[in-house]
């Protein structure tokens, strides 16, 4: 670590907040009609991150796994319902899906990362744990949206082909894996995307972060590039796994397609 | 071998009871037509035999085996479901021909001379097979829909008005060809003439039983 970050005082947050105000001045002025959502905006992020402060100190100062164990859930319980509802369709075990994918992909995901590449002592140390695997949650969420949206939209939209294929004597894997693999896909293009313009187009937050808390930037750097593998990892094992789950309900073993359950949101 | 049976089955959708107890039986060569005002369950009736969607009660038997017995994708090899809107794989019309054989329950191979005989039966010119089968018009999709079925070797046809977007002499052609190749059929048609010209007996749906000779 180099010079240590300049704090800020609740002033300069103060001062802060004229910059979201200029904005609504420009809103006004522009006839944009932006201003009630740039202060609902503005209230939510300051009530939001307050809290969740307030929260990670408690959990941080407490230095025990369980509160750890419990904000984890807390937060893939939320990424879940999310990632679901951002879905224009959706089928009865959604959710349950969304949460166990996110659960066994955010946790294999970050404690391998906590394990072994940061060697995290003692496993469960917030500082580490927390801000890690909510980045890959973050993620995994876009991607098991995106991924779920294009799986039932090509097997509601495309039933007939897939039902042609399992009428010539295809199994339902082979019926289904064209739409899953396009599925994945799908939901792997962000991170890829991210990946391929990273540090030219802009920095990612946590490696600003290191940098203005007056880190080496190649430290920073380091850490930044386990971080996008990470998150990567996390996104592909929470697509492929979304995947797998909706095949496994929506396919049964009789190798008949079950599109009743598929509602729109 | 080549025994359709239906025991008292019930048929409908998401619950919906649409027909109750039909009972059939279809030897090898036999040709019925399922006959019946329309949504009174007729396609349902096919997909149900194909194992697309189940039965609410009864059963369907191929010989002495049961779809279960057989497996699901080989049930369906032996008991072929051809839409009434037929469904064009991606691909050219060779590619939709050999997907079927691309599957693990294909147990032999593309039969190559046999689909160009039966291509030339049915007036569809050798031009066609690298076309793209998104391109083809309605009357061609439904001809190689029928071929497509043929090809994979099935005992039973499911056919859901396999002449309906065709003109009486490529209906005609139709007709010759699923009676020369003595393939046992189940045959959804609205039109009487062809009924008593082409099939052995009719099921009227309308009973929800035992078909009466016609």
């Amino acid at each position: 670590m180099g010079e240590s970050a300049i704090a800020l005082g609740y002033f300069d947050l103060v001062l802060a907040t004229a910059l979201v105000l200029l904005a609504g001045v420009a809103s006004l002025v522009l006839r944009l009609n932006l201003e009630g959502q740039l202060a609902v905006g503005a209230s939510r992020t300051v009530i939001q991150l307050l809290l969740v402060g307030v929260l990670l100190k408690w959990v941080f100062d407490l230095a025990h796994p369980l509160p750890v164990i419990a904000v984890m859930l807390v937060m893939i319980a939320v990424a879940a319902v999310a990632s679901v509802r951002r879905s224009s369709r959706s089928f009865a075990g959604a959710y349950l899906g969304a949460f166990l994918t996110l659960l066994l992909a955010g946790i294999l995901t970050t404690f391998a990362v906590t394990g072994f590449i940061i060697r995290v002592d003692p496993w469960y140390r917030p500082q580490y744990v927390i801000p890690l695997f909510g980045m890959i949650l973050g993620n995994a969420l876009t991607g098991i949206s995106l991924c779920l949206d294009s799986f039932l939209e090509t097997l509601s939209e495309r039933r007939d082909r897939i039902e042609t294929e399992l009428a010539l004597g295809a199994t339902r894997w082979e019926a289904a894996r064209d739409p899953l693999s396009d599925a994945v896909r799908r939901g792997m293009i962000p991170i890829i995307n991210a990946m391929m313009v990273v540090g030219i187009v802009s920095l990612p937050g946590m490696m600003t972060g290191q940098i203005l808390q007056g880190a080496d930037p190649l430290e920073a750097v380091k850490y930044q590039i386990v971080v996008m593998f990470m998150v990567a990892a996390g996104t592909a094992a929470g697509c492929i796994l979304m995947a797998m789950w909706i095949y496994r309900r929506l396919f049964n073993d009789r190798h008949q397609l079950c599109t009743e359950g598929i509602r729109r949101h | 071998m080549g025994w359709l049976l239906l025991r008292a089955l019930d048929v409908g959708i998401a619950g919906r009871r649409l027909l109750r107890g039909v009972d059939l039986s279809l030897r090898t060569g036999e040709r019925v037509a399922v006959v019946g005002a329309s949504g009174c369950g007729k396609t349902t009736l096919l997909r149900t035999v194909a194992g697309l969607i189940d039965p609410l009660a009864g059963e369907c038997r191929l010989g002495d085996a049961s779809p279960v017995e057989v497996g699901w994708p080989e049930w369906r090899r032996r008991v072929s479901f051809a839409a009434q809107r037929p469904v064009m794989l991606p691909g050219s019309v060779r590619d939709n021909l050999e997907r079927p054989f691309h599957y693990g329950s294909a147990r032999r191979r593309f039969p190559e001379p046999r689909a160009l005989d039966w291509a030339g039966a049915l007036d569809l010119d050798q031009a066609i097979w690298h076309q793209d089968a998104q391109t083809l018009s309605e009357g061609q999709m439904q001809r190689v829909a029928l071929l497509r079925s043929l090809c994979v070797g099935p005992e039973v046809l499911l056919l859901d008005e396999p002449t309906s977007a065709l003109d009486p002499g490529a209906g005609r052609a139709v007709e010759e060809l699923v009676t020369r190749e003595a393939v046992a059929a189940l045959i959804v048609t609205h039109d009487v003439a062809q009924v008593s010209r082409w099939c052995h007996r009719q099921l009227d749906l309308a009973d929800f039983m035992e078909p009466v000779d016609g």
